[in-house]
């Protein structure tokens, strides 16, 4: 009959080993073989060589790296058993070591904001909360507020009313910060851009527009606050002439206003200030949510219905011969499109309208035998339609981030996961060893060789994870450290996106994905301690059954 | 006399040697009575014959039937067995053999 594979295979696999197995050991090579011959089972069989092979593998390797270990003699019958005391101690001091060397990593501060980072996966599988739970406390900005209320320190209290969630804490804080300080009265437009429906807003547009007169924001706040108003009254106008007076006005004038200002360097500033003094070094903290527009949303998606409410205007004038006003109401609209800026300027791009402005404008140069001027807007309108491109392709890559993110962003979260896999090893083998040694006594703690290849595991995890923890965010780190001290903005857009994909769990491709991964989470955790359950059940029957087996 | 703490694993095998201490045992025989896989079973008997505890031999069963290796305790090692105390004599429990693939 022939040999079958398994069995051959483990022939091979010994004959190799026994090729490469130092002279001391040939003879146990070929018995192990020879025995091989008599072993039940073409897996078992297999096995026994694989395990053979292992044995004259390891006296092979000890051969080379330690050339006189194999022709040592004998010195007495008594070192059979001492020589496991050594192993052992080399064992526990190289498992000690390792452990000292990882815990020393949380000595430095960079490392412990690493390991912060690196478990905000978590955050969000683990504070599991209704979708209509937005309001949930920040205990650090809590405290944060109660420290500036305390020190009376505006900038402080202005700092945690743009952060908190809660909207009315929120209107609270920036009328107690503009109370101490005057000079602050910008943080209304940032807190009213962020909660555009408080009641408030009525009254902080008035001194915002006393305080920044030619800025188009607190107008854009109020209309972005009436539209809000009609959303909610389930009252939508779907053209511009259908629209609230109010609206109107404040339409037009953030059309006619010189400047727009979001306030957002002013902000960065402020927070860079509130951040330093208060010694905060999260980083979630440090770059906040969503800065990167800073205007209300609504108003200025809006601004594009506007702007062509405004370009129709401008045709029909036109039409009816009068070329100056059609010029001015052009003008308007090319002039907010600047004005809006690379983002801002978003909105309105995408509709053309700022585009078609130009070339009207350039149309109506032509017309009036104004050729330079013409050629400028041309020109501009050209300008425009590249601007656009580059923006959708820059705004893209913002959202997406770069791979290099994305790569040490993965390396950041499956190293505090194996730190903390690691940490749990080490943990349950020094739980082993005490209940084995019944004692805390060291002397009476003798781990089995099977809890310190485990824990020798676990503390080369944790070292590896470590060191791997710290070197992948360490530039990230300088990243925020430069930006904190001097204000330098180089490779920011780098940290938020390594940050977005920090808080993503391992496994979950989007955000909208986090809810479904916090459910299978939650589904193998339960699936897993029914598992428990029943092993803990079964294992107790069957102690049962060889209890009263032996009775 | 202190005596210094054996494995588990060498006690199972010591109790296989003591219950015959000059019969021949072979690997694959002690493997199943002991439970133990061939690589933890082989460093014990390495480490037994290295100290001289333990005695070993090829013979040859029938004809066309490659040579086996053979174990047996030394009268040294028999003594050593005997003078640890408990050691040997281990509580016997109800082992699984190591490789059940068959019936020998």
């Amino acid at each position: 009959m022939p040999v079958a594979y398994p069995r051959r295979i483990a022939a091979l696999i010994l004959r190799f080993a026994i090729g490469i197995a130092p002279h001391d050991t040939l003879d146990w090579g070929r018995g192990m073989l020879s025995e091989l011959s008599h072993v039940q089972g073409n897996w078992a069989a297999l096995i026994w060589a694989v395990g053979g092979a292992g044995v004259l593998a390891k006296h092979a390797l000890l051969s080379v790296i330690l050339p006189g270990s194999h022709r040592r003699t004998l010195s007495s019958a008594s070192e059979l058993f001492s020589e496991e005391g050594p192993r052992r101690k080399t064992t526990l001091a190289a498992i000690g070591a390792c452990t000292v060397a990882s815990l020393l990593f949380f000595l430095a501060p960079i490392f412990r904001q690493a390991f912060h980072v690196s478990l905000a996966q978590w955050h969000n599988v683990i504070h599991v909360k209704s979708v209509f739970d937005v309001q949930g406390p920040d205990p650090e900005l809590e405290t944060l507020a109660r420290k500036a209320e305390r020190n009376h320190d505006a900038e402080g209290l202005a700092f945690v009313a743009t952060r908190t969630t809660n909207q009315s804490e929120s209107a609270r804080l920036t009328e107690k910060a503009v109370h101490l300080d005057p000079k602050l009265t910008w943080i209304y437009a940032v807190v009213a851009v962020q909660y555009p429906s408080l009641p408030e807003i009525n009254q902080w547009v008035p001194l915002l527009q006393q305080s920044d007169p030619q800025n188009a924001l607190p107008n854009l706040i109020v209309a972005e606050k009436i539209d809000i108003d009609l959303v909610v009254r389930e009252k939508i106008p779907h053209r511009v002439e259908e629209q609230p007076a109010a609206w109107q006005n404040a339409m037009a004038a953030a059309f006619q206003s010189p400047k727009l200002d979001n306030y957002l360097a002013r902000l960065i500033e402020l927070d860079r200030r509130v951040l330093l003094r208060y010694q905060v070094d999260d980083p979630f903290q440090t770059l906040g949510d969503d800065r990167w527009y800073g205007l209300p949303s609504y108003a200025v998606a809006d601004s594009s219905s506007y702007a062509h409410w405004l370009l129709e205007s401008g045709r029909t004038l036109e039409a009816h011969g009068d070329r100056k006003g059609a010029f001015e109401k052009y003008l308007t609209v090319v002039r907010f499109g600047q004005m809006l800026g690379p983002v801002g300027g978003f909105f309105l791009r995408r509709e053309r309208e700022l585009q078609e402005a130009c070339k009207r404008l350039g149309a109506i140069s032509e017309e009036e035998g104004n050729k330079v001027e013409a050629a400028f807007y041309t020109s501009l309108a050209d300008q425009t339609d590249r601007a656009q491109h580059e923006e959708l392709i820059s705004l893209t890559n913002k959202f997406k981030g770069s791979d290099v993110s994305h790569w040490n962003a993965f390396l950041v979260k499956a190293s505090g996961l194996v730190i903390l896999f690691s940490g749990g090893l080490l943990l349950t083998c020094a739980l082993a060893i005490i209940v084995r040694g019944k004692s805390l006594r060291l002397s009476a703690l003798r781990p089995s060789r099977s809890t310190l290849v485990v824990g020798l595991c676990g503390a080369i995890g944790a070292l590896l994870s470590s060191a791997v923890l710290y070197v992948t965010y360490r530039p990230y780190a300088e990243i925020l450290q430069r930006f904190m001290r001097n204000g330098d903005e180089t490779s920011l857009t780098e940290l938020s996106s390594f940050l977005d994909t920090t808080q993503r769990p391992l496994g979950a491709q989007g955000f909208l994905d986090v809810s479904q991964f916090a459910f299978y989470f939650w589904f193998g955790v339960v699936l897993l301690c029914i598992f428990g359950l029943l092993v803990a059940v079964f294992l107790r029957f069957q102690h049962r059954a060889r209890a009263n087996a032996a009775t | 006399m202190k005596i210094p703490r054996i494995s588990p694993q060498t006690v199972r095998v010591l109790e296989r040697f003591i219950e015959h201490p000059t019969a021949w045992r072979y690997g694959y025989e002690l493997s199943r009575e002991t439970g133990l896989k061939s690589g933890t079973l082989y460093p014990i008997l390495m480490r037994l014959a290295k100290f001289s505890l333990l005695e070993t031999k090829w013979v040859t069963t029938e004809d066309g039937v490659p040579p086996r290796h053979t174990y047996r305790l030394t009268p040294k090692g028999g003594e050593l067995v005997r003078s640890l105390p408990g050691a040997a004599s281990a509580a016997v429990k109800v082992r699984r053999p190591a490789f059940s693939g068959g019936r020998a």
